[in-house]
Parts: C-alpha cells; sequence; structure tokens
C-alpha cells in the first residue's frame, strides 16, 4: 500500500502537514512531516504535492538497517538506529525523505498513519495498492 | 504557556531594538489573544491623541491559540492599530499561512514601535529577528515583493507585505499575503508604510505546547471529521463567498451604483457560477482549512491571474461601480491587490466619485479628464492607480469616502456611504434591518465581518424592529469576532455549520483551561466595550451620532430591484440604536455605563 | 414524471422536516418553491444533478435538485437560547 496525492485537488492549507508532524513526532510542527506542498503562484496558480511511493530505496541505502516497514506494509524509520548520515535523502526520487539536524535527531519518512486524508477537506489523498508503473 | 507562541516581540523601529517579553498569562486569560491582544496593547499602549501615521501608533500582529494548529480553518492573524482612515479602532483580519509561522517562530504578538528613518523589512527566522534594508523593495507592488524575498530567502518564509498605496499614504492601503489574502480594511497597511515596513518575513521551526495530545488530536480530527461530512462542504467549496451574489441580487442586497439599488440588471455575468465557469482554475485554502472559500483566476483577456475576486469585491467593484463582466472586475481586484489599496473601500469611494460626475458635482476636469460614468471599465481601472499614487483625483478619493465627501460637500456626504468614515461593505441595507443595525455599530464602521446578519433579516422578517433582532446582531457581534480572537476562522461554522459545542473541548485540551461558549461571550464582550472607549478615548464628541447610517438608507428608496420603493425609517433607525444600547448596557448616547465596565471588569484597565 | 428535491439546513423544516421529497417534473424550480411554501429569498443556490441552476431551470423527469438555504451561523443554537 502507499499514498496517492492528486495534486490539482490541493488548495494549499497544509492541515496535512500538522496531522502528520502529529503522528510522527507527537509535536504541531508541519516543518517536520513527511509529504511537501509546492505552491506555484502567481502563475500558474495551482499546488504540487510529493508523497512517499514506499518504493524502498530509502531502505536498500540505509547502512545501519534503520529503515524497515511496518504492518502497514510502509517504510519507516527507526529512531535509535538512525545515525543521521543522510544516505537515504539522495536517492529518494520523490524528495520526501527528511534529514534536518536543527529539527529532529532522526531521518523521517511517511508510515502510512493515514491522519493527513483524515483531515484533507478536498480529497487530495487516498491510500491505494501500489500500482505497477505504466 | 499551552497553546500559545509564549512571546510578545517588540520592534521598536526609531531605534532598532528589538525585544521579547513573555506573554502575560493574565492577558491570555482576560483577552486569549488575536485581536484581543490587538485592543489590549492598542487602549493600553497607545497614547491618547496619536497620530495614526505618527510613532507613537503601533501596529499589533497577533495570532490566537487556535492558530498554527491541526483545527479547521486556524489560520488567522489580527492587525490592529489606530485607523488612519477612522481615526478610531481598526483591526483587520488575515488569513492565509501567516499567523501559523508566527507562532511556530515562538510569538504570540508582533509589536511594531515608531518610524524607521529608512525602508526595512522585518526579517524573523526563530529566534534570529532582523530590521533590514528595503530600499530596492520601496516602489514595487506586492506580487513583486513577495515573489523576490521568497525567491532569496526560501520557499517556507511567510510574507506580508505593502504595496505603492501603503507607501502613499492611502487611508485605506492593505497589507497582502500570499499572493492574494489580505488585511484589508482600515488602513492597516497605511500605517506599516507610515513606519517605513515593507514587508513582514517569517518562518518557524518550533513547535506549539498543547495541554493534552491526545485530546486535542482527537477534538480536532473530530472537527475536521464534522466538517467534511457537511452537505454544504462541497458547493461551498466549488463556489466559495461568490454563492450568495446572486442570491443579494435576488433579494435587493448587492450593492448597485453607490448602493442607489440592490438589485443589477447585469448581475447574471457576475454570479458565482458563472465566474467558476469563466475564469476560476483552482481552489486556494488558508491554513488547516478544510473548506477552501479561495478561488484562484485567470483573467484570459488580459492575460493575468488573482485570487478571487471573492463576494465583497464583486459587490464593491462590480454592481457598485456598474461593471458587469466578472473578468474586468477581477482585473480590477489584480490592480487593488498589486498596488496595495482596500477594495471595499476603494471600491465605496469610487463608486461616490462616479455619482458626484454623474450629478454634475465633479467637473470632467475634476476627474483628470477621466468620463467618470457607472460601468467604465478602463476608468475604473485609471482611477485605481491614481489612488494607489494619490495622483489627481486620487488624491482626494485616497482619504476615503467621508472626507472626501467633506472636502467637495455640495450634497455629496448624503450618498458617502459610509459609518464612523469607513466605507459600507457589500449588503445593501435598505430593507434589512439587522444588517443595517450591523454596519451601525460595527467597531470599525462600516464593516460585515463582525455580524452578518442579512440572512436572519431574510429568515424573520427584513422590515422589522425588535429586540430579538437586537439580540441577534449582539450575539453574532460577539461569536464572530471570537474566532479572529482564537484564531481561526468563522466560516466553518457559518458556512458548514459545524457544531459551536466542538471548539470549547478543542481549546481546553490546547490551553489546559476550560472555557464555555458563555465564558467567551464574556470576553468578547470585554473586548467589544473596551474598543468602543476607544473610540470615545479618541474622538471628541463621539456617541450615538457616529452610529448613524448613510442617510440613503432611511431617505432614498431604491427605483428598482427587490427592494424598490423600500427604506428602513429614521424612527426605526432610532428605535434600534435604542434598544442596542439598552441591550448593551450603554446610555442613551451609546457609552458603556459604570455598571457594564465593572461586570467586564475593565475599571481598572480604562483608570 | 417525478423528479427529486433535496432540502439543504433550514429548509427541511418547510417540507415537514424531511430532507428528501418527490416533485413534479415541468415546473420551473421558482414554481416548485411557491408550491411547497419555500420563500425563494432563504434559498441561496439551487443545484440541479449538482450543477449551479437558475430559478428559472425548467424541471426535467429524474432531476436530483439541491436546495441550498442561506446559512450565516447557527440559526437553531439562537433560537435555542
Amino acid at each position: 500500500m502507499r499514498l496517492y496525492a492528486e495534486s490539482s485537488k490541493c488548495s494549499g492549507c497544509r492541515a496535512c502537514l500538522v496531522a502528520c508532524s502529529l503522528n510522527l513526532f507527537k509535536e504541531n510542527n508541519p516543518k517536520k512531516a513527511a509529504l511537501v506542498i509546492g505552491a506555484h503562484f502567481p502563475a500558474p496558480g495551482n499546488y504540487a504535492v510529493s508523497v512517499c511511493t514506499q518504493c524502498g530505496e530509502c531502505a536498500a541505502v540505509c547502512p545501519t538497517g534503520a529503515i524497515q516497514k511496518n504492518d502497514r506494509g510502509a517504510y519507516y524509520v527507526i529512531p535509535a538506529d538512525c545515525t543521521l548520515c543522510e544516505a537515504c535523502v539522495p536517492v529518494c526520487p520523490e524528495n520526501v525523505m527528511f534529514v534536518r539536524t536543527g529539527l529532529a535527531e532522526t531521518a523521517w519518512k511517511c508510515d502510512l498513519c493515514g491522519d493527513c486524508i483524515a483531515v484533507c477537506g478536498t480529497d487530495v489523498l487516498r491510500i491505494g495498492e501500489i500500482e505497477a508503473k505504466a | 504557556m499551552n497553546g500559545y507562541g509564549g512571546n510578545i516581540l517588540r520592534v521598536n523601529l526609531t531605534t532598532g531594538k528589538i525585544t521579547k517579553e513573555p506573554t502575560p498569562p493574565e492577558l491570555a486569560r482576560d483577552f486569549i489573544g488575536g485581536r484581543g491582544f490587538g485592543a489590549y496593547f492598542l487602549f493600553k499602549e497607545v497614547p491618547q491623541g496619536a497620530d495614526p501615521l505618527g510613532p507613537e501608533n503601533k501596529l499589533i500582529v497577533s495570532s490566537g491559540p487556535l492558530s498554527g494548529l491541526m483545527i479547521p480553518g486556524a489560520g488567522k492573524c489580527d492587525f490592529t492599530c489606530k485607523s488612519p482612515l477612522t481615526g478610531g479602532y481598526a483591526s483587520a483580519s488575515l488569513g492565509g499561512l501567516f499567523t501559523a509561522e508566527i507562532k511556530y517562530a515562538g510569538l504570540d504578538s508582533i509589536i511594531l514601535e515608531g518610524i524607521s528613518p529608512k525602508p526595512v523589512y522585518l526579517f524573523i527566522e526563530d529566534d534570529k529577528i532582523e530590521l533590514r534594508d528595503a530600499s530596492s523593495l520601496w516602489g514595487k507592488g506586492t506580487f513583486a515583493t513577495e515573489k523576490e524575498l521568497k525567491e532569496k530567502l526560501g520557499e517556507e518564509f511567510q510574507i506580508a507585505c505593502i504595496g505603492p498605496g501603503g507607501e502613499n499614504g492611502v487611508s485605506y492601503a492593505h497589507i497582502n499575503h500570499d499572493y492574494g489574502r489580505q488585511a484589508g480594511r482600515g488602513g492597516v497597511g497605511t500605517v506599516m508604510g507610515a513606519k517605513k515596513v515593507k514587508a513582514l518575513v517569517i518562518r518557524g521551526t518550533q513547535p506549539i505546547p498543547v495541554a493534552d495530545l491526545d485530546a486535542y488530536r482527537k477534538a480536532g480530527m473530530a472537527m475536521y471529521d464534522a466538517c467534511k461530512k457537511s452537505e454544504m462542504l462541497k458547493p461551498w467549496q466549488n463556489l466559495g463567498t461568490t454563492m450568495v451574489v446572486s442570491w443579494c441580487d435576488e433579494i435587493g442586497a448587492l450593492p448597485t451604483r453607490n448602493f442607489s439599488a440592490g438589485s443589477f440588471e447585469g448581475g447574471k455575468t457576475l454570479y458565482g457560477p458563472y465566474m467558476r465557469e469563466k475564469i476560476v482554475v483552482n481552489d486556494k485554502g488558508c491554513f488547516a482549512c478544510p473548506s477552501p472559500c479561495g478561488k484562484y483566476s485567470r483573467m484570459k483577456r488580459y492575460g493575468t491571474n488573482v485570487e478571487g475576486p471573492e463576494y465583497e469585491t464583486i459587490g464593491m467593484i462590480g454592481s457598485n461601480l456598474g461593471l458587469a463582466e466578472i473578468e474586468d472586475v477581477a482585473q480590477a481586484n489584480l490592480l487593488c491587490d498589486d498596488l496595495g489599496i482596500d477594495t471595499i473601500s476603494a471600491g465605496g469611494a469610487i463608486a461616490w466619485a462616479m455619482e458626484c460626475y454623474e450629478k454634475g458635482i465633479l467637473s470632467k476636469a475634476e476627474t483628470d479628464g477621466l468620463d467618470l460614468k457607472f460601468g467604465n471599465v478602463e476608468a475604473v481601472f485609471k482611477v485605481i492607480e491614481k489612488i494607489a499614487k494619490r495622483e489627481g483625483l486620487g488624491a482626494l478619493l485616497a482619504e476615503g469616502t467621508k472626507r472626501a465627501a467633506q472636502k467637495i460637500g455640495k450634497g455629496s456626504e448624503k450618498f458617502a456611504i459610509q459609518v464612523k468614515g469607513m466605507e459600507q461593505s457589500a449588503y445593501a441595507t435598505h430593507s434589512a434591518t439587522a444588517m443595517l443595525l450591523a454596519y451601525m455599530t460595527a467597531d470599525v464602521g462600516a464593516h460585515h465581518n463582525r455580524a452578518w446578519a442579512i440572512t436572519y433579516d431574510l429568515q424573520v422578517g427584513r422590515e422589522l424592529v425588535n429586540a430579538d433582532k437586537v439580540a441577534r446582531v449582539i450575539w453574532l457581534q460577539h461569536i464572530r469576532p471570537m474566532f479572529d480572537t482564537l484564531g481561526a476562522c468563522r466560516l466553518q461554522w457559518v458556512e458548514l455549520n459545524l457544531d459551536l459545542e466542538l471548539y470549547p473541548p478543542a481549546l481546553e485540551a490546547i490551553t489546559g483551561v476550560k472555557r464555555s461558549w458563555q465564558d467567551l461571550h464574556l470576553v468578547s464582550e470585554r473586548i467589544w466595550n473596551l474598543t468602543r472607549l476607544y473610540w470615545a478615548r479618541e474622538q471628541p464628541g463621539f456617541g450615538r451620532a457616529w452610529d448613524m447610517p448613510s442617510p440613503r438608507f432611511y431617505t432614498e428608496p431604491p427605483k428598482s430591484g427587490a427592494t424598490a420603493g423600500k427604506i428602513t425609517s429614521l424612527e426605526d433607525v432610532n428605535k434600534l440604536l435604542d434598544v442596542y444600547y439598552e441591550q448593551r448596557g450603554w446610555n442613551a448616547n451609546g457609552l458603556p455605563k459604570l455598571e457594564t465596565l465593572e461586570r467586564l471588569g475593565l475599571t481598572r484597565l480604562v483608570g | 414524471m417525478s423528479a427529486k428535491l433535496h432540502a439543504l439546513g433550514i429548509i427541511k423544516s418547510y417540507i415537514g422536516g424531511k430532507s428528501e421529497i418527490v416533485v413534479d417534473a415541468g415546473n420551473t424550480i421558482r414554481e416548485t418553491m411557491r408550491a411547497l411554501n419555500i420563500p425563494s429569498e432563504i434559498v441561496a443556490l439551487v443545484l440541479v444533478n449538482d450543477a449551479p441552476q437558475a430559478k428559472e431551470y425548467r424541471v426535467q423527469a429524474g432531476d436530483v435538485i439541491k436546495l441550498i438555504a442561506v446559512v450565516g451561523g447557527g440559526v437553531n443554537e439562537f433560537r435555542n437560547e
């Protein structure tokens, strides 16, 4: 399973980011969220939502095995095992693998909790089976 | 302090000194946040008789305890100062993403004091707070300013900035944010311009502490769930505030040709569904909002984009100026946003000038050669630019409708559609007594935000004048501004019918303080009375006369439309005020009685 | 030949507290509302098959009509006080 985002429906409110940080870190802090909303204004005037595809590239390069699969089938970070080496960051094809040392003592990523979906009023996000690439 | 950023930031622009003080717990207890903080600091710290454009005035920017949290619409920021438009209390609410960053930067209020010797912008990145040179930005439009700052500093920074209107001292200059959200009314941008502050730039990375994390997440989720289940969600998302254009046209509340009527024969090409079809390309929401009312539009005719227009602008720049095509209204909206002036007051001032011109009170020489007839699109575009530059006729209109009419005279005061010096927003009130009273008594002048009572008029009988209607207006004046105090949007309650009882548990989980709506009403009433006293302190002779509406609504019945032949009698206008003052605990001249101030715990503050 | 009419918000109280009733096709929305004693001036928006329509729209067989009331916040709460 993975998260899917339909960017054309996004209105840029970022409720998903707050919900995400509350799940990952038990904090109100959208700077520590695992999805990204890019805003393109004043033209063309739309948003681009980047989400984790659970492709596993991050886990494949993690030297300490700190990125594992949870029972939802999502890769998640075990903070105690993360050495902040940042090997996972450049390999992420969606730029949603995070290491920001000023903000947290661990890497972080989407663990497929689904809270972002619960607060999205415009139905941008959904969790679905991973589809084969066209 | 749970639910709060925890600090008040003071920036003395004259000396460059920047200080922080902890947010006083008793301030949070008595005034909660947002516009409550603004009203408190204004009353307490800006000396009596301060020049709105002088160093003694302060611009107080405040978030509330819900701002930046997982609460629907928790993105409301209050800007308070002494108004250069009215000489009284100004409080303007800004949506978008700005207020959340204030909290993440560990702040509740930012107080700008003094006047900078040169153009600056205030840079805040957590604890790194600096005044930086803005000489190269001075003179630029709000869009170019925001774009340049974001490109230079990064997308995560949120920007609130002024345009040429604020720099040039237009009395109703706004503060623009996120390419189309404004703190619009009362000249808050004028005060920022007088202080030589081009922009506020902020990014915070700190968490907001809450009292009970699990209870808060549960309460917040319950609110989102209720919003998403609302049968009003989809229609509201589709049209936003433009949903009411056709309704207002039908019932005679759509301001037409300087409020001379309430129905517009060209209205159909201003209606929400027409606009959605023709120009809207996307929805644009404020922070944490599940029901975005912002509509982002592309005007093919002009090759431009704008957020909006929303209802107020459609009414004030559209029908009120006789413009019938939404694309033209959207373009005028863009000009106002970029030049940094409030579309409502600008629409009111231009409509007044158009009526003067059509009646021969302003000659073509006095309109700088413009054929300023209702419906002349090109003339509207040119006048907007003239206002922002304070050039020719624009210099007169930049004063606001009340002062412009005093200057020109010749009976034009009678059709200056304003209360307390603030242009009336976009509801024609010939026959809607609760809405009329709402405009008469709103704390900043004739603004709809405090009590959108017109739906109640239509539900119970628009011409009725009774105690229930007055009570309804007061109830709305406590409940709606409370949202601006909490730092969240009221529209989930207003439009989606979100249950008000969902708020107290969320607020308690966040702040750790249990408050019922009854408690919140009391705080609202305290703020309302304090701002009333502020007016009385600043304006000699302040009282009942200041609450009178434009005579148009009690002397000049519209000739056409749903309200043709209808007005509210002067007797009813006075009766509305009598009952209102009595219910508020004010004397016959509209000033709070001592016992009212005692009940609200205000006697010590006001001396 | 009939259509369905959904009432949202306070309009429900005008059709006996129901949220859905069956109405005849062939009349305009305005005529339909008049027959049901629903005051046009409290209806902010008409959706037919989820698309906004004017009150002059003539109802077709099988249409799903939604009448959306002007809201303005807390009508019921206020009345209960």
